[in-house]
Parts: structure tokens; sequence; C-alpha cells
């Protein structure tokens, strides 16, 4: 039989079909430029309920009572800091088992997997896609909620908050994949990404200290990579206190998750895809 | 010698869930395909043939790497199915699902050039690549619109593109002309003949039989996950020997037809609707015999018969002849 030449893609080659990936998501998210603008102004609508029934509330001592429970009297920036990492958080966490539930009900996850980029490879240009796609919307919308509200949003260590972002995402690409996984197997994304966003938004505390919540559920809270990069990012830009203290402490743990979760995510993932080789394939929905 | 293409009793079993009722659900196996063997050469327009259900993109599926087989083996393009599924995918060009493996939101050369990507071409090639296939199939003038404003034969036409977009050797087509019209399902065969000169190994599939007919050196038929004949396709016509076959359209009720298969001398007679009438195909030892019983059975049971037509055998015949059945209105060569 002849043998037809073939050679395994080179390390550049593979960015190069990353880069495509992200390259095709920017095309999509274009010819959309609506859904920009959502993501933008969703995060000060979500913070404002909180703020103006607070002022509502307790009047000119809103200020006062807050910082006597959270450690900053700036509850305007700590909710609009919770609601915006809130939105890097669903975006990167959602954003894969989004990806192959759409590329799977219009045929083209298919087509993908018919190639030889690795789905590792385009799972990966996806989430870095998520990672710019959640950055820059909450960045603006963090900058025009303060703007709005008549506060200061580049008080604190601006780097070391950018820096616990950063830091935060690596993990979340791990979950994101586990989720993924999930989603390959069930077939099944607006529910469950729906119910996960809620119980999200709860554990990482975008509206709360963590510290108030009972002490099983903190116990969970502190599993979550997202409460320790929305206090690490609260505690940078507001100085209410790290969990351990010092910054440094609170950014090994979260750097301990991103050794992890990636590395679990995409185990899973990669079990679960050829599980379902096996049986009816990954088109089918 | 094998050739580009060697299955070794490919077998595929699903399980499925069957539901019942509300929340109750039993898994159920589904034989796929039943050890399917095949060697097709390098160079030929290959056919598999069958209707809806018969496994054939079950084992397009399996021989693209989407699905892993139950058992067998397969050797493509020189490579292990089961071991070196990233050589196979790179070397082979794959038309499958149609126009649901595009991205509609973008225009027609990104989707290629995208797909460039994935087949590891560098930048440059990509988009000399996509302008070459392009120009080859005239796309021009819908190149560079989202692939939501093409017809549905505009996307078939795309994806066909994107099947050439790594220039293999070995082409999967799995039912390129559905949703064609008759110039281009004309023109997309032209092009893949046109291909297959220049060395490519086609695998086409099909259940339009006068289709692969006018296309295929070899053809397998296949049916309940199974090769019920191979060959080339003169040599399966010859394979009903004597056998005649005679169409009769008309108003032919299940009972006529039933007496028409049980009369002497008749091999097959199945009845499909073609145009709002019955046709009914014979497949006969003999035709002088066997057609004025066969006319006068159906006066018997009172059918109205208003055009006999003694034909050739055709690729269809011999489907029928082996399965028993017809493979029903939809199978008019475009």
């Amino acid at each position: 039989m002849t043998v037809t030449p073939y050679s395994p893609p080179t390390p550049g080659q593979q960015l190069s079909a990353m880069l495509a990936e992200i390259q095709l998501r920017v095309l999509n998210i274009s010819r959309y430029p609506g859904q920009l603008a959502m993501e933008i102004i969703i995060p000060i609508v979500f913070a404002s309920m909180p703020i103006l029934l607070g002022q509502a509330t307790s009047g000119e001592q809103a200020a006062a009572n807050f910082a006597a429970n959270t450690g900053t009297a700036n509850y305007v920036a700590y909710l609009l800091i919770g609601s915006n990492v809130f939105n890097i958080v669903s975006v990167c966490f959602g954003i894969i088992a989004r990806w192959l539930r759409f590329e799977q009900e219009t045929g083209t996850l298919e087509s993908i997997y018919l190639t030889p980029t690795s789905s590792l490879t385009l799972l990966s240009g996806v989430a870095v896609y998520s990672w710019f796609r959640g950055i820059v919307p909450a960045l603006v919308s963090y900058i025009i909620g303060c703007w709005v509200f008549g506060v200061n949003p580049f008080e604190g260590n601006l780097l070391l908050a950018l820096a616990f972002i950063l830091a935060g995402l690596l993990p979340l690409l791990g979950v994101a994949a586990i989720f993924g996984a999930i989603i390959l197997k069930v077939k099944e994304s607006n529910a469950l990404i729906g119910l996960m966003q809620w119980v999200l938004s709860f554990l990482m505390g975008i509206f709360f200290p963590v510290a108030v919540l009972p002490p099983f559920l903190r116990f969970l809270a502190f599993l979550f990579p997202p409460t320790w990069m929305t206090n690490g990012v609260r505690s940078a830009l507001l100085g209410i206190g790290f969990f351990f203290g010092e910054w440094y402490l609170d950014f090994a743990v979260l750097w301990t998750f991103a050794l992890l979760a990636p590395a679990f995510g995409f185990w899973l993932f990669r079990r679960v895809e050829g599980g379902i080789q096996r049986n009816e394939g990954v088109g089918q929905f | 010698m094998h050739g580009q293409v060697l299955i070794e009793n490919l077998a595929k079993t699903y399980l499925t869930k069957q539901r019942q009722g509300l929340f109750k659900a039993t898994e159920k196996k589904v034989e796929a395909l039943k050890g399917v063997s095949l060697d097709i050469q390098p160079g030929e327009i290959f056919g598999l043939l069958g209707p809806n259900g018969a496994g054939k993109t079950t084992l397009i599926k399996c021989l693209t790497t989407l699905l892993l087989p139950t058992s067998g083996r397969a050797v493509i393009n020189g490579y292990e199915l089961t071991q070196q599924a990233n050589a196979i995918r790179a070397t082979t060009g794959c038309m499958l699902m149609g126009e649901r493996g595009l991205y509609w939101k973008l225009t027609g050369r990104e989707n290629l050039v995208f797909f460039g990507a994935l087949y590891h071409l560098s930048p440059a090639d990509r988009k000399k690549r996509a302008n070459a296939i392009i120009e080859r199939l005239n796309l021009g003038d819908l190149a560079d619109r989202a692939v939501e404003s093409y017809s549905s034969g505009q996307k078939m036409k795309l994806a066909f593109a994107k099947a050439l977009i790594n220039d293999a050797p070995l082409l999967i087509l799995d039912e390129p002309t559905n949703t064609l019209d008759v110039p281009s399902a004309h023109e997309l065969r032209a092009v893949v003949r046109e291909l297959n000169r220049e060395g490519r190994t086609v695998i086409y599939t099909t259940h339009i039989m006068a289709e692969a007919e006018t296309l295929c050196d070899r053809v397998a038929i296949v049916d309940h996950g199974q090769v019920l004949a191979l060959g080339a396709v003169d040599e399966l016509k010859a394979s009903l020997g004597r056998e005649a076959v005679i169409r009769i359209e008309g108003v032919i009720s299940a009972k006529a037809s039933q007496a028409v298969q049980d009369l002497p001398g008749v091999k097959q007679a199945v009845t499909a609707a073609i145009n709002g009438h019955s046709q009914l195909t014979v497949v006969a030892q003999n035709q002088a015999a066997t057609l004025p019983r066969v006319i006068e059975t159906l006066a018997a049971y009172k059918a109205v018969m208003q055009k006999i037509t003694p034909e050739e055998v055709t690729l269809e015949d011999v489907f029928i002849a082996r399965t028993g059945r017809t493979l029903a209105d939809d199978t008019r060569v475009k």
C-alpha cells in the first residue's frame, strides 16, 4: 500500500491553528455588535440594583454600614468589581460549553473534528478568545460604571488586580473544560449554564463578602477559584484584606488551582470525547 | 497488493435510548455496520450506494475517524484507523453533512482560509489554496458574501470546496449533489471526474443509482450495514444474467403487486410511488414468457396500466434484485 506522507504538526502550526480559531471567534462576534454592547451595559445594571437598594435602605449611612461589614466604604466600586469579575468568569466558564453545543447544533463540530487539529488546541483558542471577550468589556464597564456613580475607578493597585484576574483565568480554563465535557455528554447547555451561573455568582460573593456565608457554603466557596479571584481584585483595589493576609499567599492558592484544574479538565474532556467517539459520535445532538 | 483504503470486517454497534413515557428509557443496541470489507484502489472512483439508513454514513464516519469502529480494522492512505487518526485526517479531504459543516456568519473565503489553518497550511498557502479553489469552482461572485446569504446549492458547493482545501489524495464525498440543481450537480460531477483524472481516489456515497452508474468505476451496494454487492457497474448489471426488467406505471394495488410476485418466473416485483403514480418493477427470468402473464394478472386485479416499458438493466435493478426493495422516487438522477 502506498503511504501518503504525513508529518505531525509543529508547535508553530498548532499555535497558528489556535490563532485561526481566535480569529474566527472575533470575526463571528464582529457580526453581532449588539452583543458586545450588552456585555458592557449588563454588569452596570446588575450592580446598580444593590447599589440603589443600599442607598434606599441606609441613606447617608450606606457607606458606613457597608464598611463595617466589608472593610471598605466604597460600596459602588465593591459591587461593580463583583459584577464585572462575575461577567469575566461567566464568559470564560460557559464559553467552551456554549461553543461545543453551538457547533454541535450547526454541524461545524464534525467539520473541525475531520481536521488534524487537536480539539484541545481549538478549545484553548476558544478559551483565550473568551479571556479577551471577558476582560475588555469588563474593564470598559467598570470604568463607565464608576463614572456613572461618581467614584474613582483607578484607586488601589491596578497591576495587582490585573494579575489576580489573569491568574484566575487559568483555573477557569480547567473548570470550563470540565463543564464542556459534561455538555458534550449530556447535550444540553442552556439550563445547565444558567443554573451554574447562579451557583457561581452566589459562591464567589459578587455582592457580599464570603465571610458572611454559613461555614459549609464558605468552605465550598473557598474550593472555587473565582472566589479567590474576586477577593484578590477587591483587596488590590479597595484594600479589604486578602484571605491569607498577604497578596502572595492568595496568589499562590490561585496558582495551585491553575496547575491542577486545566490538567484535570483536559484529561476529563479527552476521556469523554473518546467515549463519545466509541458510541454515537461528537456530532450527534 | 492492497489499495488506498483497505477495510476488513468493520463493525459498528451503537447504544441508543428507547424512550418509554416521561422518565423511563431503556438502552438498545443498533448494529449499523455488520462486518464490512472493501479494498479501494488508488485512482478509482468508488461508489457506496444504498438507501437512507443503510449504513453508508456510519461507514464514512468510521473512515474519517469521527466514529471508532466496534471491531475490525481499516488502513487508509497507509495509516491504521484506530492508531493514526491524525495522519488519516491530514491526508483525506471530506465532505460530510453538506451545508451544515460551514460557518454561516463568515464569508465563503473566510471559511476556506479557516479550515486551511486547521489543516496546518501556512497563512500564505491558505489564501493561495482558497483562491485557487474559488476560481476552479466558479465561486468568485459568492466568495466574499456571508454564507447565510447563499442558496442551499451554493452552500453545498462551498462545502465541496472545503473538502479540497488540504489538496488530499483521497476524497470522501457523502451525497455531494444533495440539494444541487441539475446544472450544478452536473458541474460538480464533472469536477469530481477532473480531480480523479488528476490522480485522486474518490469515495462517493449516493442513493442516486443513476449518478453512480455515470460516475463510479466500482460500486458497493450497502443495506442493513452489509455489502450486498460489489464490483464494476457493468459486472453488477451483468450479474443479473438473463433476467429482464419490466416497468409498469399506473394504479397498481398492493394485492396486484403481490400476485405478480407470486407468478412463476418472477424473481422480484416491487412497487414504488413515482410522481403520484405506482411504478411496478418486475425482475423476471424470461421477459417474453413473463410479460403476458404479468399483464393478465394485473388486469385480473383491476390495475390501471398506463405505460409498460421493458428496460435495460440498471444499478437500481441490481439493488432491487439483491434487497427486494426499491429506492423510491427520490432516486432519480438530477
